[in-house]
């Protein structure tokens, strides 16, 4: 880093310090020294204090060559991280890397130490396409365990096993489930066979290369003495033990974020206690940020009720906040309805200059997103969809997809997206980029391609068949990485075309969809974390569905209780929760079973204050 | 940090080069052989001061050898591998990217110049560098600003680089220690500065002078373009009064554009260092390869031996400087640390530049003290060789070149040198000279030595025989053959000893009257007196304890101008095979 930079970061971060002073959590853990976890509730302000530790600790704690890894795990994370870095002068370089757990796994520990150790890992892996995991794991099942399994009943339980028993050579991982350690290593023995790795496999081995050698430790830690970890509650096992190995074995100084009260991927193998472990050990300075900046105080206290467990959170905003319970007993449909007909345009009327982005229908997958997104189109409303049933499936490759349309449907007048990320990604690409003058042509192409694409009425379709006759398509050829990308982006490109959901879009229609004030948000509550949005309306908040009937153990039903939480908090004043008071399984059986629990108990408490 | 290896591939005099080398390097070798060249190669992947346009390589940079026009499988690549930097946190977080090895670590980084893909053209070559042996792993622009290779060059300019202070190696020193300086005691200065400037500009005949010259001015341009002309000794602004410092040498009593081109070139290598090191300790870089052209020109050899004693200390400072210096002075190379010495030579087979090296020299400390010694005694004559015979004494060495030339053989135009390792461990010098080391044609001449039936020079050859691969089973072997074994590989044994087969061989009249002139007693003149009459009388123990109260060099060079003199070929025949041995290997 040169040194006009840091001086830009200087100048940055100490302004937005200066809010901390009021806030006794964020200035604790902007002045911490040493190892640091900050639990940090919803609306908190834990990007903020994130950010900007990271860029005082850039500018005054480690000077280049050392750096910072800040690692997340979601896409969408590590791309708000970069963004907000961007804002403090913090960019990705040679010595910080901003990113995914497994793009830091990757690229940091496998990639350069992976073909020097014992682990039998070629130099080079391709990243696995879904396809190829999916045989490989029916195989792999066949193998180990017989012919006549069904592989949906298994999945989960490999995967789960897979990622809960990280060390293959332990009794715990031979003895617990035979059969499932049996696929795991068949699966796994498949995998390198083809010299292929998958995103559980590049954390797993990456987890192996740092505990089994000093050697990469050492390293790693000399490259980043510093290692940032945002949404920790998302970690699980394997990724927590690369952490307490670089940081408890290797001197690697940590700044955790998260909140366990938010930890809503137990079913990926995420686990809350692992960040409250985390707090607890010795010389670790945990801070707890006390505020909430987002909700109003009525949804503060009431989703402290909800989660059943006293916080002690402070509403830092001005309103008290509204929770108001709807019963449609003819079902969902009736719900999406009357959400469309008759609540939406209630929240729009009761403030001036309120919009359609201002409001999110949350709810539990994407069959109700069908039903929701099905009633909203009758209504003629504009909106956009966030969940499985999405046109097609968000990677690196189409983010940086999204943010050329950006880019071209107006971004450049603005400078935003910058040109040079988008570049630096387009680059990132073709690795057999060696010489400069290779990366001097691919660079013109990009910045040719773009500026003669300056056009937001430009049809999608239209615009990326051009941007497939770039070397775009060569390189998802011969470019083993991006493999499991060229899926992605296949559903893409089919989406904006004949009868795809994205038939007809325009380019500046497409890159202006999410967070537009124009659309209305319908997103799964597994996908609205880190939201927040004036009014939220959770639909089908049923006994049954929330928690789910299966969910019957009690740490299942936690975590259900967790996602009610997530969804409550991220309205700033309004929530609205809809029910029909039953549930049915897939023969059409119904069970009157009444509304969510954790509804009934909001209800509840509201009554009492 | 060390480079622990050096690859090059079709680059100028190299079609394959692949040499290691130790904590620094001494470059040897003729000229024309290579050598910048090879600094060359490694400012292509080290220097940041090498502009992209420096790094792009030409047709003619390829090796001669390569067939014209070239292929697209033609490329030139450098490889440099690094190690020792494992323990250095900077060092470390610049190549932990880079690894080929991981315990204890090594990291390569590569050079390539190739055609570009896909291109038709068939001049269109670009460069590339990438780090690890993973070619997609690309080495940016950092790494050179971190790990940096600066190169002074021969008959640099030092004294002009001292005097221009953009360029100066003392900029960066004076404006480090300015930094620290009391802003308000450096005021204080500059306003005495001040009084005393203006108190000399103010006597009558200064500003006479100064008046003098504004009227010519004016008269020649006129009031408005003339200007104000004063005399005065120096800006007395205070950040200007640091720059405005000059080096002074002899006490201060002259300026350095008055010292000698040596002492100009000593000051730029001191302050050079000094620069180095505060950029490590500034975090501005983490370590440095200082590339050194010939420095030897205009430096007295003391001077060379002194300085480069001290820059060449193994491990030297804190080991954030890896010199590596290209040199004709032997009285550098006399001085080098012994595994530091790199010996460039052309190869008539291949038409291209060799390398070869003592870093891995497989030797115990003490024996590196030893050879250390001898080079250190002789000027480093013995890396110059073109061929080596080692002999056991002073008598070998002072008569073997007589007795060469005498058979018609030469040794110094041969570039023969006869090296006296004064004993008889000569396990040093052989694997000093040999495939692991510079790989100098040489020869061992050695005494048999017999004990009853037995012979220590015989021990003695079965021993060097072992140590360089070609042993001989005891049981399997008789005795009787292992003079002729030894002599298949360069060991070459007399008789009994130099002196005795010198005396058989013909040699008995001058020795006998060499001994009669230096012999002390009268007693020993009769015995050589006799000798010379009867050679079939000597005895040789009383022969040998005769010389040696003479003393055997003295008696040697005695004897040498004695046989000198004449015309008679006569010569122990192990001595001639032993030359005929080297001469027949030099190419």
């Amino acid at each position: 880093m040169s040194r006009r930079a840091s001086a830009n970061l200087h100048r940055s971060y100490r302004e937005v310090a200066k809010d901390f002073r009021d806030n006794p959590g964020q200035f604790e853990a902007y002045e911490s020294t040493g190892d640091c976890v900050i639990l940090a509730g919803p609306g908190s302000g834990k990007t903020k204090i994130l950010t900007t530790k990271l860029a005082r600790m850039l500018a005054e704690d480690v000077r280049p060559p050392h750096g910072i890894a800040c690692i997340t795990y979601s896409l969408e994370c590590a791309g708000e991280l970069q963004r907000r870095l961007a804002a403090l002068g913090v960019e990705e370089a040679r010595n910080v890397f901003i990113g995914t757990v497994h793009s830091f796994c990757f690229k940091n520990i496998l990639l350069p130490y992976g073909h020097l150790s014992d682990l039998q890992l070629l130099s080079e892996p391709s990243i696995a396409t879904d396809e190829q995991r999916r045989d490989l794991f029916e195989s792999a099942l066949k193998t180990a365990v017989s012919a006549d399994e069904q592989p949906w009943r298994w999945r989960t339980r490999f995967e789960c096993y897979r990622r809960n028993f990280p060390d293959q050579d332990g009794e715990e991982f031979r003895e617990n489930d035979v059969d499932a350690a049996n696929v795991v290593l068949h699966y796994e023995a498949a995998l390198r066979e083809r010299n292929l790795i998958d995103f559980d496999g590049m954390v797993l081995n990456g987890l192996r290369l740092i505990e089994r050698h000093e050697w990469v430790r050492r390293a790693i830690r000399a490259r980043f003495p510093i290692l940032a970890v945002d949404e920790y509650q998302d970690l699980g096992l394997p990724l927590h033990r690369i952490v307490t190995s670089l940081c408890f074995n290797a001197e690697v100084r940590l700044l955790a974020v998260g909140d366990p009260d938010q930890s809503i991927y137990g079913s990926f193998g995420a686990k809350p206690e692992l960040l409250q472990a985390l707090a607890r050990i010795e010389g670790v300075q945990a801070v707890r940020l006390p505020f909430n900046y987002r909700c109003g105080q009525t949804i503060v206290a009431m989703s402290e009720t909800v989660l059943g467990q006293a916080r002690g959170y402070q509403s830092k905003t001005e309103q008290a906040g509204t929770i108001d319970f709807y019963e449609r007993p003819e079902g969902l449909a009736q719900q999406a309805k009357m959400i469309c007909e008759e609540l939406i345009p209630e929240v729009l009327g009761r403030k001036p200059n309120r919009r359609l982005g201002d409001i999110a229908v949350l709810y539990l997958d994407k069959n109700d997103g069908e039903v929701i997104a099905e009633a909203v189109a009758a209504a003629e409303l504009k909106y956009v969809r966030i969940d499985k049933g999405a046109p097609y499936r968000r990677t690196p490759l189409t983010r940086w997809i999204e943010e050329c349309a950006e880019w071209c449907s107006g971004g450049w007048e603005k400078g935003l997206p910058r040109l040079s990320l988008l570049i630096r990604v387009w680059l990132g690409l073709d690795r057999s980029l060696r010489s400069s003058s290779d990366r001097r042509a691919r660079r013109l192409e990009l910045v040719r391609f773009l500026f003669s694409h300056r056009d937001a009425k430009l049809h999608l379709s239209d615009w990326l068949d051009d941007l497939f006759e770039t070397s775009l398509t060569h390189t998802l050829h011969v470019e083993p990485a991006l493999a499991d990308q060229q899926v992605a982006l296949a559903e893409l490109s089919a989406a904006c075309r004949d009868a795809g959901k994205l038939a007809g879009i325009t380019l500046g229609a497409f890159s202006g969809q999410t967070g537009s004030p124009q659309h209305l948000n319908l997103i799964t509550l597994h996908s609205a974390k880190g939201l927040e949005f004036d009014a939220v309306i959770m639909m089908g908040m049923d006994q049954g569905r929330i928690p789910s009937w299966s969910e019957t153990t009690s740490a299942a039903k936690q975590q259900s209780r967790r996602l009610f939480y997530v969804g409550l908090t991220r309205a700033r004043h309004e929530v609205h929760l809809t029910y029909s008071g039953w549930t049915e399984n897939k023969y059409g059986q119904r069970y009157l079973n009444g509304p969510s629990e954790f509804l009934l108990e909001v209800k509840r408490k509201l009554a009492e204050t | 940090m060390k480079i622990d290896r050096l690859q090059i591939t079709n680059f100028r005099n190299f079609k394959h080069l692949d040499v290691r080398l130790g904590e620094h390097a001494v470059l040897v070798g003729e000229n024309r052989v290579g050598k910048s060249n090879l600094l060359y190669a490694l400012r292509l992947l080290l220097d940041p001061s090498l502009p992209d346009t420096g790094r792009q390589l030409r047709e003619e940079d390829f090796w001669d050898g390569l067939a014209r026009p070239l292929t697209e499988n033609d490329r030139i690549t450098i490889a440099v591998d690094l190690a020792d930097f494992e323990k250095n946190d900077e060092q470390l977080a610049n190549l932990a990217e880079h690894l080929i090895s991981s315990e204890p670590m090594v990291a390569r980084l590569t050079y390539v110049f190739e055609r570009v893909t896909g291109s038709e053209d068939v001049n269109d070559f670009d460069f590339s560098i990438y780090g690890g042996d993973r070619t997609e792993n690309v080495v940016r622009s950092e790494i050179r600003r971190r790990l940096p290779l600066d190169l002074l060059p021969a008959l640099r300019d030092a004294e002009g680089d001292l005097a221009n202070w953009r360029r100066s190696p003392l900029r960066p020193l004076l404006d480090q220690a300015a930094a620290d300086l009391d802003a308000i005691e450096l005021a204080k200065i500059g306003n005495e500065i001040t009084a005393a400037t203006e108190a000399i500009a103010a006597l009558s005949p200064i500003k006479e002078l100064a008046g003098a010259v504004t009227a010519r001015l004016v008269s020649m341009v006129g009031i408005g373009q003339a200007g104000d002309f004063q005399l005065g000794m120096l800006p007395t602004d205070p950040h200007r009064l640091i720059r405005a410092l000059r080096p002074l040498i002899d006490g201060g009593r002259r300026g350095i554009a008055e010292a000698s081109l040596g002492s100009a070139n000593l000051l730029y290598l001191a302050l050079k260092s000094l620069e180095f090191e505060l950029l490590v300790k500034e975090g501005r870089r983490d370590h440095t390869f200082l590339g050194i052209e010939e420095p030897e020109a205009h430096l007295h050899p003391h001077l060379q031996r002194l300085t480069f004693r001290h820059f060449l200390e193994e491990r030297g400072a804190s080991g954030q400087t890896t010199i590596l210096l290209t040199t004709h002075s032997p009285h550098i190379v006399s001085v080098a640390p012994l595994r530091t010495l790199v010996v460039l030579r052309r190869d008539a087979d291949s038409a291209s530049t060799k390398a070869v090296s003592t870093a891995h020299l497989d030797l115990n400390e003490a024996d590196v003290a030893d050879l250390q010694r001898y080079i250190d005694v002789t000027r480093g004559e013995i890396v110059f060789s073109r061929g080596v015979l080692l002999v056991e004494g002073d008598g070998e060495k002072f008569l073997v070149p007589i007795l060469a030339k005498l058979n018609g053989f030469d040794l110094d135009e041969l570039g023969i040198t006869v090296c006296s390792v004064a004993g008889t461990n000569f396990l040093p010098y052989i694997k000093f000279l040999g495939q692991t080391g510079l790989q100098i044609p040489h020869a061992v001449l050695t005494d048999f030595d017999p004990k009853g039936d037995l012979s220590y020079g015989r021990e003695r050859v079965i021993q060097l025989l072992e140590a360089i691969g070609e042993g001989v089973d005891p049981l399997e072997t008789a005795d009787e053959e292992i003079p002729e074994l030894g002599a298949k590989h360069g060991f070459f044994l007399n008789t009994v000893t130099f002196e005795v087969d010198l005396f058989r061989s013909g040699r008995h009249k001058s020795m006998g009257k060499a001994l009669q002139d230096l012999a002390k007693g009268q007693v020993s003149r009769d015995r050589a007196k006799q000798w010379l009459a009867d050679p079939k009388t000597l005895d040789e123990e009383r022969f040998l304890r005769d010389i040696t109260v003479i003393g055997k060099g003295r008696f040697a060079q005695r004897l040498a101008t004695v046989i000198g003199k004449m015309t008679s070929k006569m010569c122990p025949a192990y001595i001639l095979q032993a030359i005929e041995y080297v001469a027949a290997r030099i190419r």
